[in-house]
């Protein structure tokens, strides 16, 4: 029974441009080892494996919302999206299976990253069925782990370098709460849905078994996963969340604009995109770090002046010409109180464990000069992690000054030693040069008796 | 779904695939305007409809194909699943039976052919993890060579299922009695099946006689180029 390779699309006459890499192998093969099938004169390909790869071609991207990713590991927002291999339902489509998909398809486009994959060319060369391979094609696909190279990946536009390490960290902050807070259910956030990845604007329907959502189109076309029916999913009305919340990524935006039009509340309204100015400023007033530098109720007729003050408080230290305290501070303030104490903080134990191997107290003080500065301008719920930063250091100092105090009573105390030792020395010779005056005297005693007794005996 | 062994005859079994998951073979063989597409797959019966749309409008991206084959795979798939499903619903006698598989592929530059005995009755069998280790034994750095072995294994799977399957409905239409039934699963095997009995009795031994070695190992060939070439120009004009 002789088949033809299923694989085959060759045509007649006209030839089908077929991007699948398996048809381009010109190099006869008449030795047993077979090299990888990759295209010869496709880049070399940067596996993971210990092929020394171009320099270029070295670095795979990954966004960082798919940090879990990790060859032997399946992750829980895996068993999430794809509960079907790990329900148990069938014996053979277990997480190996899973893990053997995931990491075929991810090999596969590693082979040559900078050409995107198609969902053909995967299951081509996997064993299984198409369906499920599909599935977890397009997982991967949605959470970047093959076919994202950065200029397709970034959305936004990225204007300067604040806003462009913002921007590479912005699908972080999208990407989570579309992709997590769907199978969450989250009240806030917009609703994506789980199948055409659209947003759900006017209704979407939840279905409670899976935590999934779908939009209202995929919900009526039945595009929902295998073993699902209709009746599983509940209808929740939308229409007028949309327009009340502002989703993070919308907020970014705003602030990102912000940096750059200042008040051009137009541009800004541009730049996010889907808001009128009024809804872009009203938002912008609320935003929480505000409160945090002003300390006085916001008031909307003061609008132009107050907002200049909030963007230079916004980055207190723009005018530091730093550009890397700048972007602390607006990362900072970004990321949030908690999250700024908490990385200060560390920061300055690490900091302050490096100089302690120093022993240096000036670089102390300066160091915690310097730190101080750095978290005060994050804001006055830091000012716990500043006040134990001083009060360590000052018990430094004092650590100190007991040491040297001691030392020097130390040296006292042998130098007043050394002399009472010699007063000793001095008393002991005292005594025997008295000694010996004495037996002079004694001596001179005799002699005069002696001179005594000879004169008498002569007269 | 697991039968005891020592019946013979067992209840019958609504049909399906004797395998683990329930997968179909699809075979895709379409020309439209001169733009040929054969393909070959494993399908899941139970994805939804939209699925297979899905599927369809993506591989005629991918591949980039004329638009017109959109509807052409659409019907032939659904055609397929038509067929699986209408035979989805009757019985099938599985007996004792033990089917010898035979695989002769051409992949690309791989050609393989093996042969190997596979338990109808073991519906927990796998033929993808078979296909996986088929490969990783052999050696096989093709990808593509797998998944042709499981849809081969699945294809001939398949054919016996719906054999047993007629043959169960032409028992019910002799309206036989339940003991002349016992016999017919074994008897009116597709020729192919192997007597239990027979093979595993006390007075043969369970391992294989020598000179039947040579049939049941795999034989993996690598073809160069023009071989290959000339291959699909022979069975080019085979097929038209």
């Amino acid at each position: 029974m002789a088949e033809k390779s299923p694989v085959k699309e060759a045509a007649s006459s006209e030839s089908v441009p077929i991007s699948n890499s398996v048809q381009l192998k010109p190099s006869p093969q008449f030795s047993a080892k077979f090299t990888t099938p990759t295209p010869p004169n496709s880049d070399v390909p940067s596996t993971p494996t210990n092929r020394p790869p171009p320099v270029d071609a070295d670095v795979i991207h990954v966004p960082s919302y798919s940090r879990w990713f990790s060859w032997d590991k399946i992750d829980s927002c895996e068993s999430r999206f794809l509960p079907e291999f790990f329900d148990g339902r069938s014996p053979s489509k277990g997480p190996s299976l899973y893990m053997y998909y995931r990491n075929s398809i991810i090999k596969l486009f590693r082979e040559n990253p900078s050409r995107k994959i198609t969902f053909t060319d995967a299951r081509r060369n996997l064993v299984g069925d198409v369906g499920s391979i599909r599935r977890v094609f397009d997982f991967l696909d949605h959470w970047g782990l093959i076919n994202y190279s950065a200029s397709s990946a970034l959305s936004k536009p990225s204007k300067d370098t604040a806003s462009n390490i913002k921007s590479s960290d912005s699908p972080s902050l999208e990407s989570p709460s579309t992709a997590a807070p769907t199978p969450k259910q989250s009240s806030t956030s917009r609703r994506f849905c789980g199948a055409c990845k659209s947003l759900c604007t006017i209704a979407c329907f939840v279905c409670d078994k899976y935590d999934s959502t779908l939009c209202a189109r995929c919900y009526v076309r039945g595009n929902f996963r295998v073993g699902l029916s209709n009746a599983d999913f509940r209808r929740v009305e939308i229409s007028d969340e949309a327009n009340a919340d502002w989703s993070e990524k919308e907020t970014l935006l705003l602030l990102e604009a912000t940096m750059h039009y200042g008040d051009d509340w137009k541009k800004v309204a541009q730049h996010v995109g889907g808001r009128t100015e009024k809804d872009c400023v009203a938002h912008f007033v609320k935003l929480p770090f505000g409160e945090e530098y002003l300390g006085h109720p916001l008031l909307d007729d003061a609008e132009s002046g107050f907002e200049t003050n909030k963007r230079v408080r916004l980055t207190p230290l723009s005018d530091a010409s730093n550009p890397i305290m700048a972007q602390a501070a607006f990362l900072s303030a970004l990321a949030g109180v908690e999250i700024a104490e908490a990385a200060a903080q560390a920061a300055v134990n690490i900091l302050s464990k490096v100089d302690d191997t120093t022993a240096s107290r000036g670089d102390n003080g300066s160091l915690e000069r310097n730190s101080r500065q750095e978290i005060s301008s994050n804001g006055d719920t830091n000012q716990n992690a500043s006040e134990r930063a001083y009060a360590d250091a000052n018990s430094q100092l004092n650590k100190e000054e007991e040491d040297i105090g001691r030392a020097i009573t130390e040296i006292t105390e042998v130098q007043m030693k050394e002399i009472q030792d010699k007063i000793l020395r001095f008393e002991e010779m005292d005594l025997l040069v008295e000694k010996e005056r004495q037996q002079l005297e004694s001596m001179k005693n005799l002699l005069f008796i002696d001179q005594l007794n000879l004169s008498f005996r002569r007269n | 779904m697991k039968s005891p062994a020592s019946a013979s005859w067992k209840a019958p079994l609504k049909f399906r695939m004797p395998t683990a998951e329930n997968l179909i073979p699809i075979r895709l063989d379409i020309e439209v305007d001169g733009q040929r597409y054969k393909d070959a797959f494993t399908w899941n019966p139970y994805d939804p409809d939209s699925e297979l749309v899905m599927f369809a409008k993506r591989t005629v991206k991918d591949l980039k194909l004329a638009p017109g084959f959109l509807p052409q795979i659409v019907q032939s798939i659904q055609s397929q699943l038509a067929t699986f499903q209408s035979y989805e619903g009757q019985d099938m006698y599985v007996g004792d039976k033990i089917v010898p598989i035979k695989l002769d592929l051409r992949v690309n530059h791989t050609v393989i052919r093996d042969q190997f005995l596979w338990d109808l009755n073991n519906f927990d069998s796998d033929p993808e993890e078979f296909a996986r280790t088929l490969c990783k034994d052999l050696g096989i750095e093709d990808p593509e060579v797998g998944p042709a072995i499981a849809l081969a294994i699945r294809e001939q799977l398949y054919e016996i299922a719906i054999q047993n399957v007629t043959s169960a409905r032409e028992n019910r239409i002799n309206k036989k009695g339940r003991r002349a039934a016992e016999h017919f699963p074994i008897s009116k095997a597709s020729g192919a099946a192997l007597d239990l009995m027979k093979l595993f009795s006390f007075r043969s031994s369970v391992v294989r006689k020598r000179k039947e070695w040579d049939n049941y190992k795999p034989i993996l060939d690598l073809l160069s180029n023009e071989d290959v070439d000339a291959l699909e120009a022979k069975e080019e004009r085979s097929g038209r």
